[in-house]
């Protein structure tokens, strides 16, 4: 295999395994907050809510942040 | 978490690299209005001996609207958002603002000196990495000072999820920092040549058709890095911060972000279209090119839809204007760009004016309004004070969303008017006309870009007198603003 | 994975690192295996026309002047044939350039002479009426930086391996060797120019920036 034919193939597979990536990432991001783990759209408030001393975010996930809250 | 009642975010570094960026502009912008003039009204390349002409100055125009201004307002802006978004103060490390402080001198004198280097005429004559090998070092040095500063700011954040800015000023530091060395690389010919010549010179280490690939694969994406990443962080901040609405969909943010990442870096070859580079990079170039305009568009939609509800507030709020008038440009030339990248759109396209046009519509309508409304927006916290003029910041949109118009009407109708006389040919086949014939012929649009160039300048001028009376004699405000940047 | 991810700005970063850098090292690493070759009968160039090509490099022609000729037979009619990738092999950097306020120049040796370019660097409107080029009358008086230029060519045959020949060392007396070449080079030039300034600083050991960029154009074909 001359490294040109490699060359063809590495751009193909890698382009396929990231497009792959990609397509997994977005199902994930919809389907984690459909599940009621995440929540993406909360992380809007860090430009929002960016006092020094106004409360962290610290995770996308639903649950850690509501634990914190009950700590509190 | 114990309560920090006195700590403040500390704004010292944010505030330097403002100055120095007002300044930069002021001179990047200077220099460009004069080598526009300069093409349609050529006895003005005489007006200082051989630094004067238009080829010694359109090298300093380029290099110091990239590393001067543009740079310049990525730091600013990263030094003032950086803190925010990750609730850490650079009071509370003195190695931080000791690195801060570094890296804003290395770059200024940095700048100042490579700009000087190139009105001498050292320079590599790779575009956009004009500067000889010493300059290099220096952007190298001051580089890796922003990486220490990004990273050491992360290191001791509060906050642990980090904002979509910070991904795209991390992108920003890695993208420029691969695309900056590999370009560069070169061989200083006074150290191997056993002490010949002189110190400055130096020899690509790759030659012809791959130095053109490394080249433009740096020259693309140092667009992409320089004047598209950290520009959308930027508004992926500001707008939302001075609107007071959350960003329509932060995944949207998220994949597009992905997106932009992973398909700007194929698109640089389409500088090289029917060039001696191998057929299927060109092509390639051109696909991912188009492909580009979904992750652009969505970001820009993004931030479009960020205002639903809201667009009242666009005749409220002048910094509003501005950076939706942003987004809007950024949705043109992502679209534009493209557009220019087929193949046969390409042909008649490439060595024209339009190419100039399409770069001036994305930097003066995007880049430029975008880290003028930032400044803008970060005055009022940085100084403690209101900004000086609403009348004027009106007058400063009007005048330079004007000249964005009449430079891009007159650099399309200029480039395609020249592409069609190239190719023209009488019923015998023959070239009808000389090259001279296809210059004379642009002097009206010279003229009308050199008129957008005043306008653009002035427009400028007034930004500036704007943020100096806002830095010394605005009034003075008791409380940081939420939302709105307070104006007289 | 990605929830990890968001969590871990260093792995993030390589993340991004990982991405980015994939493109380039599909599409350019691989060109680099088979190096540009030259094509058959291509030679190094000589000192003055590397003097030269530093005068096109410090004076930025790149910003109006393209070298590199396109496959379409509006461009082969106005240029001559168009550019092979194989006649850049030695241009380090490449010079092609991106825009054409002025024309194509690759093949420029081809049709204009030694006296055409001394009238039209020195007033380009006498020549070209509606020229919008800047005259350069200050290469005339500015010396090429010859020393510089036979640096280039000891450094890219030693550390590239072009083919200049075995009297081309980095020794000062090497170079003291060479000069005369040099200087008989730029005697050739200036015999074919009217300017006396030129000729006078060319037969005293002086070559001013003009007669190395004339020979460098010359080259050009």
């Amino acid at each position: 295999m001359d490294i040109r034919e490699f060359q063809a193939y590495a751009a193909l597979f890698m382009t396929i395994f990231l497009v792959g990536i990609l397509y997994w990432y977005i199902v994930y991001l919809y389907r984690s907050e459909k599940k009621g783990e995440k929540d993406y759209e909360k992380l809007s408030n860090l430009a929002l809510d960016d006092e020094i001393d106004s409360k962290t975010i610290n995770s996308s996930s639903v649950a850690s942040s509501e634990k914190k809250e009950q700590k509190k | 978490m114990q309560s920090n009642a006195a700590l403040e975010y500390d704004y010292s570094v944010a505030k330097l690299f403002t100055y120095a960026t007002i300044l930069f502009g002021f001179l990047a912008m200077l220099i460009g209005t004069l080598i526009a003039a300069q093409l349609a009204f050529p006895e003005l390349n005489y007006l200082i001996g051989e630094y004067g002409t238009f080829s010694r100055l359109r090298p300093v125009h380029t290099n110091t609207a990239i590393f001067g201004f543009t740079v310049g307002g990525v730091f600013a802006t990263f030094y003032y958002v950086g803190q925010r978004v990750l609730k850490v103060s650079m009071a509370e490390s003195k190695f931080l603002m000791f690195i801060g402080k570094l890296h804003f001198w290395i770059w200024f004198f940095g700048a100042l000196f490579a700009t000087i280097t190139l009105l001498m005429g050292y320079s590599q004559s790779k575009e956009y990495a004009q500067y000889e090998w010493p300059a290099d070092v220096a952007i190298v040095i001051l580089w890796v000072l922003w990486g220490i500063s990004i990273f050491g700011l992360i290191g001791i954040r509060r906050e642990k999820v980090l904002y979509i800015s910070m991904w795209y000023y991390i992108a920003t530091f890695l993208g420029i920092a691969m695309l900056y060395i590999f370009n560069n690389m070169a061989v200083p010919t006074y150290f191997a040549s056993g002490g010949l010549g002189s110190i400055m010179h130096s020899v690509s280490m790759y030659s012809g058709a791959n130095d053109a690939m490394v080249q433009w694969w740096y020259g693309h994406n140092a667009v992409a890095f320089g004047f598209t990443v950290p520009i959308v962080g930027m508004i992926y901040y500001f707008l939302p911060k001075e609107s007071g609405q959350a960003i329509y969909s932060y995944k949207l943010s998220l994949l597009s972000f992905w997106g932009l990442m992973f398909l700007y870096l194929w698109a640089g070859a389409h500088h090289l279209l029917y060039s001696p580079v191998p057929d299927w990079v060109q092509t390639m170039a051109s696909v991912f090119s188009i492909v580009l305009i979904l992750p652009s568009w969505g970001s820009a939609i993004n931030m479009l839809l960020t205002m639903k509800g809201e667009w009242n507030q666009l005749t409220e709020n002048p910094l509003i204007k501005f950076m939706v008038l942003a987004s809007t440009f950024y949705m043109l030339s992502t679209l534009e760009g493209p557009i220019q990248a087929i193949k046969s759109v390409n042909a008649i396209a490439h060595f024209t004016d339009w190419i100039p046009g399409h770069v001036h519509d994305g930097v003066l309508g995007w880049v430029t309004f975008m880290i003028m409304a930032s400044l803008f927006h970060m005055a009022p916290r940085m100084f403690k004070r209101e900004i000086y003029s609403r009348k004027l910041i009106e007058v400063q949109f009007w005048l330079q969303t004007t000249a964005v118009v009449l430079y891009f009407t007159s650099m399309w109708i200029a480039g395609i008017t020249q592409g069609m006389m190239w190719r023209a040919v009488d019923e015998y086949g023959n070239l009808m006309y000389s090259f001279i014939d296809t210059v004379t012929v642009l002097h009206p649009y010279y003229a009308i870009r050199t008129l957008s160039g005043v306008l653009y300048f002035v427009g400028f001028v007034i930004f500036a007198y704007n943020m100096i009376k806002t830095m010394s004699s605005s009034r003075e405000l008791t409380e940081e603003p939420q939302f709105k940047s307070p104006m007289a | 994975m990605f929830h990890w991810l968001e969590k871990n700005p260093f792995f993030f970063a390589v993340g991004v690192f990982l991405v980015i850098a994939f493109a380039g090292i599909i599409t350019i690493l691989p060109n680099f295996a088979e190096s540009s070759r030259p094509v058959v009968g291509l030679k190094p160039y000589t000192v003055l026309e590397l003097a030269g090509k530093e005068v096109y490099k410090k004076d930025a022609c790149i910003a109006c002047h393209s070298q590199m000729i396109r496959p379409f037979k509006a461009e082969t009619d106005r240029y001559g044939q168009y550019s092979l990738s194989g006649e850049y092999a030695y241009d380090r950097p490449f010079l092609w350039g991106s825009k054409r306020t002025g024309p194509d120049l690759h093949r420029i040796g081809n049709y204009r002479t030694t006296d055409w370019h001394e009238n039209h660097m020195w007033e380009p409107i006498d020549v070209v009426p509606g020229s919008i080029m800047p005259a350069y009358k200050h290469q005339f008086t500015n010396l090429a930086d010859i020393e510089t230029a036979y640096a280039e060519a000891v450094t890219v045959k030693n550390v590239f391996a072009t083919p200049y020949g075995d009297e081309f060392q980095a020794t000062k007396a090497a170079w003291e060797a060479h000069k005369p070449k040099v200087l008989a080079d730029a005697k050739a030039i200036a015999a074919d120019m009217k300017n006396q300034d030129v000729k006078d600083a060319v037969a005293a050991g002086n070559i001013p920036e003009v007669v190395a960029i004339i020979a460098y154009m010359n080259r050009l074909k």
